[in-house]
């Protein structure tokens, strides 16, 4: 990734999008729109001094939303380019209020709030389509109750919670805790404001809150408008204290998800979404089982497919290692419905169709496996290159030159045209930069003779 | 003499320490640990800089240079992984050697571990920039390491994988050596009737390649001949290719590529093969490319001999090969009964999973079973337990066809060791890297493709073998070959030649010279690890950039 | 006719294409639509089978 970054023959246009593609194999014309960041990226050195005193707390979406970032800010840490952005939906500055803070911050004076759209065009002799693709949304399966259940998360959440450089440094807290303990926080807050407002009163009058309510419900201090406040605060902040002290009641059991679930094949193999299998998942699911056995040894994975493809070089071995180190079961069987139990754990209802039983099982944390689907706009993208899609929606390819897209002089590699793993994406990746090579080099070759 | 420290009046260090923003200096005071740089043997010039990374900074690095007439440069500042390249592309454009720069990471072990502790995280920065700053003093200029290279390439194999890498290597405009030991090119796909998912015949698209290859002026084909010898590395091999029964023709190459396939496993002493009642799933391709098939009933089998304790791997392919011949036997006579017995079916990705969908609607059966309890093939049946009813199922049958995994070939052991690239565990070709570099060995100039590697489909070894001829046209479209030159060297001196630096060395860069009984590093093929200087027990062999008194300045000076 | 190629996406395939294009000595411009390359696999934690890490 660092290489890109500093590769002489690469130019980098990132936060840009393609707008249009003239011409012909060997000559094409692109329009490329640079989105304005805000941000001059010949300036900024991604040293982060803005992000850390904007004022605008925003859910990060690099961490599926499990964390915050900032209203400006670099998509991931270790992100190339590091240039920061600002992202207009949401600059207090950009959208009329006053602000502009981080530009005073900013020593390389990279921020730009005038900063517009740039359109670039570009002369091209062949083009690599590496769109990638994107995560089903499986809160189109309503038998998951993904998103009603907090528990139920999707396989790349699991994934950053995972993460040491994650949201919750790679510990396997659940999302229900995180919202118990962020609630908690909230509340805490409020109390400390309310017990400071109650302090003055009491310091006023030399007497404790309590006990002055107990006069005072008893009718003292009648027509006291003064001593009346004092009451209604400490009204407001016993309705504050209260749910605090259950919530910490409730968080005194909360503890690490030791009993995974994962579910396989959500919205793949499903012809109410996608009838094709992603290839990938099952082999995505038993590393992360295996990855949280790492972390905490007591963990045990239930892998719920109904059939655990773990097709590649060394997959198959990993799978079994998965079930006799890692505590990983596998299960055939397709999740009929999951609901939720007491302690807020996911119920997984599933066919054993081994022993032949409908059994219900709950675990503290579900994982779904969910799709790879066709890349958001992937649609317009075809439009914009003149090439067809599959039946699938992904980029059509040919069955002899399997890089080649419908339009010649452009390649699909990767996800752009089918799910596939990394190794397959990077292989085909290489080959697809030898399609558009052959095109360029010959090229070259004729102006040459 | 080698290493020795330069006179301090000739020794004019420039300390360049960076704030990066706040980023660095806003958990610990650089303006005092420029001030103590500015105080250490050696140092000329301390400057510090808002960001040393930006055009100003590294403006006042080649300004330093030049007006300082600094002959070493300490950058301390964030990581050497990120910024080294820079500042040491700077130094060169200022005209100091690239390798009179030295980097310390104040940010990462500074200011961002020690947050909260501005005190001892400037005396930490003080301490990393001496150890710096006395390493700097040892430091030696060097010159990159160039070689020459043959813009010719060597395929092994005249299969799929083999005739796309040679197809698209001469299309892009390199010289091309296919050897093939077979008479006739193609692999596994003379043997094999129609591809999926459009069932068109294997050996017209065979043809078709072999074709566009023979009408390039720029491709060589040696059929029915061997890889004899190898000799050389990256750049330029030598190579001896034996045609059967002929003369050895020497060829010189700058690259190889490995393709020589897999063959399916013959089942012997299982489910009763004999190859006729009971074939393989290539027996059955060959029946079928052969004429209309007898068999009204047929039974497959799948992972005979995978998937098992001697045999672990999945080998990928042979679900969508069942599944293939499943439905082209239905399209032929849609009366045939055939059914498949199966353990999970591996019919990964877009068109494989509809073949599987179509398959069934087709009317072709499909029954899961259990390793530990697997189908028995009896004369006309094969029974087997079905999980979903409890019971004993038996289904009548005139032909069982086994799903046999690819297994690697007799000879790719031997090839390996030629080649000196290493097999997994199951003998297939082993990679760089299972992820990043599938397609590269961790041997320079040597690249594999298709089912050599690991079973592929039609289609995967197609794109494979596109994919290593990239790999190899980043290399051979250069003039040179242009290495680092941080690579091992070994003391002719005082190397007695036990050859422990050779098994530790990762990437067969060194060799052992009888005649002299030492062992000498190839430059081009170091990597410059490390390994053998650590190994070493005479420390004969050492790293150029990190010798024991460079190191050792450094470790003195904490 | 022109001899840069356009390589659309900044994920792991876009990056090998890319990386692939330039060492050959041919320009390449990448163009992704995030405000940084790395897709996906930057998400990831560890990949599977060699649990190395994914940057």
């Amino acid at each position: 990734m660092l290489d890109v970054g500093r590769h002489p023959d690469i130019d980098l246009m990132a936060y840009s999008e393609v707008e249009k593609v003239e011409g012909e194999s060997g000559a094409f014309k692109a329009t490329i729109r640079r989105k304005a960041r805000y941000v001059e990226e010949d300036r900024c050195t991604g040293c982060g001094a803005c992000k850390e005193k904007c004022p605008t707390v925003l859910p990060d979406a690099f961490n599926m939303g499990l964390g915050t970032r900032k209203a400006i800010y670099s998509w991931f840490a270790q992100g190339i380019p590091s240039t920061h952005t600002i992202d207009p939906a949401h600059c207090r500055q950009l959208n009329g209020k006053k602000c502009g803070i981080c530009q005073k911050v900013c020593q390389a004076n990279a921020v730009n709030f005038d900063q517009k759209d740039r359109i670039v065009e570009l002369d091209v002799g062949a083009i690599v389509v590496a769109s990638g693709y994107k995560v089903f949304d499986p809160s189109q399966i309503p038998e998951y109750q993904y998103r009603q259940i907090p528990n139920v998360i999707t396989a790349i959440e699991f994934e950053r919670l995972l993460s040491a450089s994650g949201p919750t440094a790679g510990h396997l807290h659940r999302p229900s805790d995180l919202l118990v303990e962020a609630e908690m926080e909230a509340l805490e807050k409020d109390v400390k404001k309310s017990e400071k407002a109650l302090d003055k009163f009491e310091q006023k009058y030399g007497q404790a809150s309590a006990a002055f309510y107990d006069a005072y419900q008893k009718g003292a201090y009648e027509g006291d408008e003064d001593r009346g406040k004092w009451a209604e605060k400490y009204v407001a902040h016993l309705a504050l204290v209260e749910p605090l002290d259950a919530l910490k009641r409730e968080a005194e059991g909360f503890d690490v998800a030791k009993r995974l679930a994962f579910v396989q094949c959500v919205g793949s193999r499903d012809f109410r979404f996608y009838p094709f299998c992603s290839g990938y998942c099952c082999m995505h699911s038993i590393k992360e089982a295996i990855i949280a056995n790492e972390h905490e040894r007591e963990t045990t994975s239930v892998i719920f497919g109904m059939d655990i493809r773990a097709v590649g070089k060394g997959f198959e071995e990993y799978k079994i290692r998965g079930g006799n180190q890692s505590g990983i079961t596998y299960v055939r069987g397709r999740v009929a419905e999951i609901t939720e139990g007491p302690q807020r754990n996911p119920v997984v209802t599933y066919e054993d169709t081994r022993e032949r039983k409908v059994i219900s099982r709950d675990f503290d944390l579900v994982i779904l496996a969910t799709a790879c689907a066709p890349s958001e706009g992937v649609e317009r993208l075809a439009e914009i290159l003149g090439i067809e899609r599959n039946r699938f929606g992904f980029f059509k390819t040919g069955t002899s030159q399997s890089l080649d897209t419908t339009r010649p002089g452009i390649f699909a590699c990767g996800c752009a045209h089918g799910p596939m793993d990394i190794p397959e994406s990077v292989a085909q990746a290489s080959g697809a930069a030898a399609r558009a090579a052959q095109i360029v080099t010959a090229a070259s070759m004729r102006k040459a003779s | 003499m080698r290493g020795k420290k330069p006179q301090a009046d000739e020794l004019r260090i420039g300390v360049f320490i960076c704030d990066c923003g706040s980023n660095i200096a806003g958990h610990l005071d650089c303006s005092s640990v420029t001030e103590y740089a500015s105080t250490l043997p050696g140092v000329a010039y301390a400057k510090e800089n808002l960001y040393t990374c930006s055009e100003a900074g590294i403006g006042e690095i080649q300004k330093g240079i030049k007006e300082q007439k600094l002959n070493r440069v300490v950058v301390a500042s964030c990581s050497p992984r990120t910024h080294q390249p820079l500042f040491q592309n700077s130094c060169a454009a200022a005209e100091l050697n690239p390798y009179l720069f030295e980097m310390v990471n104040i940010r990462d072990q500074c200011s961002w571990v020690h947050m909260e502790e501005r005190e001892d995280a400037t005396q930490k920065a003080k301490d990393l920039v001496r150890m710096g700053v006395s390493k700097a003093a040892f430091l030696e200029p060097q010159q990159d390491i160039e070689a020459s290279l043959i813009p010719r390439v060597l395929v092994i194999g005249g299969g799929v994988a083999g005739l796309s890498a040679a197809g698209s290597l001469a299309a892009m405009g390199l010289d091309v050596v296919l050897v093939e030991k077979e008479v006739e090119a193609g692999g596994l796909l003379r043997r094999i009737n129609r591809l999926a998912p459009h069932g068109e015949k294997a050996s017209e698209r065979v043809l078709e390649m072999l074709l566009s290859i023979k009408a390039r002026p720029n491709a060589t084909l040696y059929l029915g001949s061997r890889v004899e010898d190898v000799s050389g590395y990256i750049g330029n091999f030598e190579i001896t290719i034996r045609p059967e029964g002929g003369e050895a023709v020497r060829e010189k190459v700058g690259c190889i590529v490995v393709a020589t396939g897999a063959v399916p496993l013959k089942p012997e002493g299982l489910y009763r093969y004999d190859g006729t009642r009971v074939v393989t799933q290539m027996e059955l391709e060959e029946r079928l490319a052969a004429g209309a098939l007898e068999a009204q009933r047929v039974v497959m089998i799948q992972c005979v001999g995978a998937r098992s304790p001697e045999r672990e791997y999945c080998s990928r392919i042979c679900c969508q090969t069942a599944v293939k011949n499943a439905r082209f036997i239905k399209e032929q006579n849609p009366e045939a009964h055939v059914h498949i017995l199966y353990r999970d079916m591996q019919m990964y990705g877009t068109e494989n999973e509809q073949m599987l969908c179509d398959a069934r609607g087709e009317g072709v059966r499909f029954d899961v079973f259990s390793p530990d309890q697997p189908p028995v093939v009896q004369e006309g049946k094969v029974e087997f337990y079905q999980p979903l009813t409890g019971e004993m199922v038996g289904i009548p049958c005139d032909l069982v066809v086994l799903s046999t995994p690819l297994v690697p070939r007799d000879d790719a052991q031997a090839l390996s060791q030629l080649l000196r690239v290493p097999v997994d565990q199951n003998g297939f070709f082993l990679e760089a890297h299972a992820k990043l570099r599938p397609l590269d060995f961790a041997t320079d100039g040597i690249f594999v493709c298709g089912s050599a590697r690991y079973p592929a489909n039609v289609q995967e070894a197609v794109s494979q073998g596109l994919g290593a001829s990239s790999r190899i046209a980043t290399i051979l479209f250069k003039d040179k070959l242009i290495t680092s030159a941080i690579v091992a060297e070994i003391d002719p001196e005082t190397c007695v030649g036990c050859m422990g630096c050779m098994e530790m060395c990762p990437y067969e860069a060194i060799t052992y010279l009888p005649e002299k009984n030492i062992c000498e590093v190839n430059t081009v093929l170091c990597k410059g690890c490390g390994c053998c200087a650590a190994t070493c027990p005479s420390q004969s062999a050492t790293l150029r950039g990190f010798k024991p008194e460079q190191l050792m300045a450094q470790i003195r000076a904490v | 006719m022109s001899k840069d190629v356009l390589v659309i996406g900044g994920g792991i395939a876009g990056i090998q294409a890319s990386l692939d294009l330039a060492e050959m000595g041919i320009h390449v411009y990448l163009v992704e639509s995030l405000p940084s390359i790395g897709g996906k696999m930057a998400q990831l934690d560890k990949t599977f089978p060699t649990n190395d890490c994914a940057i």
